[in-house]
Order: C-alpha cells, then structure tokens, then sequence
C-alpha cells in the first residue's frame, strides 16, 4: 500500500513538495484554502487537491484524515499550523505530523504539543543564508538537528596549505571531525597520521557553527 | 482582602486577550470589581471600547509573541480569557498559557466547536457562542410557549 502523505496550506512549497513526493511514489493529498493555489496544485498528476480551511476537522475528514501516514503543515501562520498537527494527530490519529514554523523561539513548544517534527523555516534560511554568503561554492553545507550539526563537504584545491600534511597536524577546531576523505573512486576514514592531499574532497562533521572557521584553515581562504 | 503575598500566584490578576466587544467588556467588568487586570490586542485602537473608568493595564501586540506574553507578565496571571476572534490564535495561547507558563485557569472561546474535543484535556474551558444562543433562544421559545397554558 503506498503511503499517504497530507499537505496542508502553502503555496510554492507545497506544490515543489507534491511534484517531488509524487515522484517518489507516494500518494499526495494537498488542503489550500485559496482557489488559484488549488487549481496550480491540481495540474500535479495524482494528486487529490481540497479546497478549504485545513484547521477545520470536517476539511480534514475530507481529504480521509484517519488513512493518512504524515501528514505536514506548511501554512504561514504558527497557530494554524499548530491546530492542524494537533488534530491530525488526537481526532484521526495519523502517525506523523510535521510543522512549518516561522517563529524559532516556539520550537520546544510545538514540539512539547505532540508535534513529531518541526520545521523552523526562517532559522533554516538565515543559517543557510550565512553560510553561502561567508563560503560562496567553497563547500557543501548540509545543517542537520536544527542546524546544531552540519556537515560538509570542502574540496582540497592545490593552493590548500594543508596539502601533505597529517591530519593531527593541522589545527582544527575541537567540535570538528573529518569523517571522510573520498580521493578519486576511493573512499577512506581517516585516522591521525592520515595524508591529505591536493584533489581530496573532505567530509567534516561539525558542531557549534564551528565549520566556518575549520573550512577557512583547510582551504586558507 | 488580600492574597497571601505570594507573587507567583497573584490571586486576582487577570489577562484579557482580544479587547473586541467581549474582551473589552470582561476586562470593564473585571476592573469595575477591583480586579488587577490587563488587556492586549494588536490593534491599539481597539482598546477605544473600554470603558472611561477602565482601571487596568493595555499592551499592544500579538499575544503569540513571548516577548507580548512576559511584558504582561503572564507568569504573574491567576486567569487568562482569550476572546480573539480567530480560533487558532486563542487556541494556541491557551495552550501556551496552559503548557509554557502553568496559568491556573484558562478560558476561551471558539466559534467552531468542532475542535473543543483536542482542548478539553488540557484544562481549557471552552465557550461557544453559536451554542450558547441556541440555547438562549430555545430557552425563550419554551418560556412563551409554556405562558399561555
């Protein structure tokens, strides 16, 4: 049986999200309140488009809320997205529900309502903002756990002052580990006396924001 | 008479949320018994409905906010009514009120009460006032129609 995802509110976001879940082979149910963003919807192939007020329990009972695995709140109001997580999950019982929130001071608090997972989209932005703007195609940054965490990935180019040099030789930041060295079709995990050198793309595991600062010593830039 | 002169738990302070006909009328009839009390709304010209002998406090700003809530001094709040006229929002700062802050009592209205069923465990008294004007209006029609015989 294919699973069923909910998608409730949100304009460009939902409609990327339905095209790429739909792709993936799951069942797309979306619920907009505005007409025109229904109707862009439905030009997405399978998927079940629901026009109304998505915090409203007879909308949900529409869009057969008690068969939906996850269902994700995408609206642009906080309350909204939070009444929808909260009865998706008391009055239907759908496994998982996931919410969009702009404000990250009120993370712990959705999470601390039931909510299974909560987007901060204007942290998640802003972070992601900061690193562009500070690397500029240096480095692939994925933030993980709220952005607390990330993971990068920094090509080793030939004016690197790290070239040739061990790995406990160079100094890097304590919350920050080289996870992996991918060195043409091969792969290793690295120990201290590991070598890096010129063409090496580097994995690094990193925490408290402290990647800025480690990229900036393995790439001298 | 008053409380036992713990701060924590002000046994008379109350917050108004939505200063529409309700709120302003509540928090006029709060203030009018001597209660300490304080009135927040986004709009600051909504508070243009409290009465000219209002004795209590007004703050302007989105009641969702933390930064609005610890300005009213909500961990000080004995009672909060929240009477916007959006459903989530009163929703959602009672459930804050009730989650974040421990507010002993917490009331609120919802026009649908369709969602009453999420809320009631969570120590939220709900109103609603399609419900209770049915009930008015069935309790009139029953009284004139008992009249005559």
């Amino acid at each position: 049986m294919k699973t069923n995802i909910l998608l409730v509110g949100g304009r460009s976001k939902a409609k990327s999200l339905a095209i790429s879940l739909t792709h993936k082979g799951y069942h797309v149910t979306a619920i907009n309140e505005n007409y025109e963003d229904c109707i862009k919807l439905a030009e997405i192939e399978s998927v079940t488009v629901i026009n109304g007020d998505g915090t409203r329990p007879f909308v949900l009972e529409d869009a057969n809320a008690p068969e939906i695995d996850i269902a994700i709140a995408l609206t642009s109001k906080d309350e909204d997205n939070l009444v929808i997580c909260e009865l998706c999950k008391k009055k239907f019982f759908v496994k998982k529900t996931v919410a969009l929130l702009n404000d990250p001071k009120k993370t712990d608090f959705f999470y601390s309502m039931g909510v299974d997972s909560v987007v901060c989209a204007t942290s998640a932005i802003s972070n992601i903002i900061e690193q562009q703007a500070f690397l500029d195609k240096m480095a692939t940054l994925v933030p993980i756990g709220e952005g607390r965490v990330s993971i990068a990935e920094v090509p080793i180019v030939e004016t690197s002052p790290v070239i040739g040099k061990k790995l406990w030789e160079i100094n890097l930041p304590k919350q920050v580990v080289v996870g992996c060295i991918l060195r043409g079709d091969t792969t290793m995990v690295p120990r201290g006396d590991s070598r890096i050198l010129a063409g090496d793309m580097l994995v690094l595991i990193s925490s408290n924001q402290q990647e800025v600062e480690a990229i900036k010593e393995l790439t001298g830039r | 008479m008053q409380s036992t002169g713990n701060k924590k738990a002000d046994e008379t302070y109350t917050i108004v949320i939505g200063c529409g006909r309700l709120g302003a009328d509540l928090a006029n009839r709060f203030s009018d018994e001597d209660g300490d009390v304080l009135v927040i709304d986004k709009s600051k010209d909504a508070f243009r409905k409290l009465s000219p002998s209002f004795g209590g406090l007004t703050v302007v700003g989105d009641a969702m906010d933390f930064s609005v809530l610890k300005e009213a001094q909500i961990e000080r709040a004995h009672l909060i009514v929240a009477v916007t006229d959006n459903d989530n929002a009163n929703i959602f700062v009672a459930q804050l009120a009730r989650q974040t802050f421990q507010v002993p009592r917490v009331i609120i209205r919802l026009y649908d009460p369709e969602r009453e069923c999420v809320y009631h465990t969570l120590g939220i008294d709900t109103i609603c006032p399609a419900i209770l004007s049915a009930n008015a209006i069935y309790k009139i029609l029953s009284e004139k129609d008992g009249q005559p015989s």
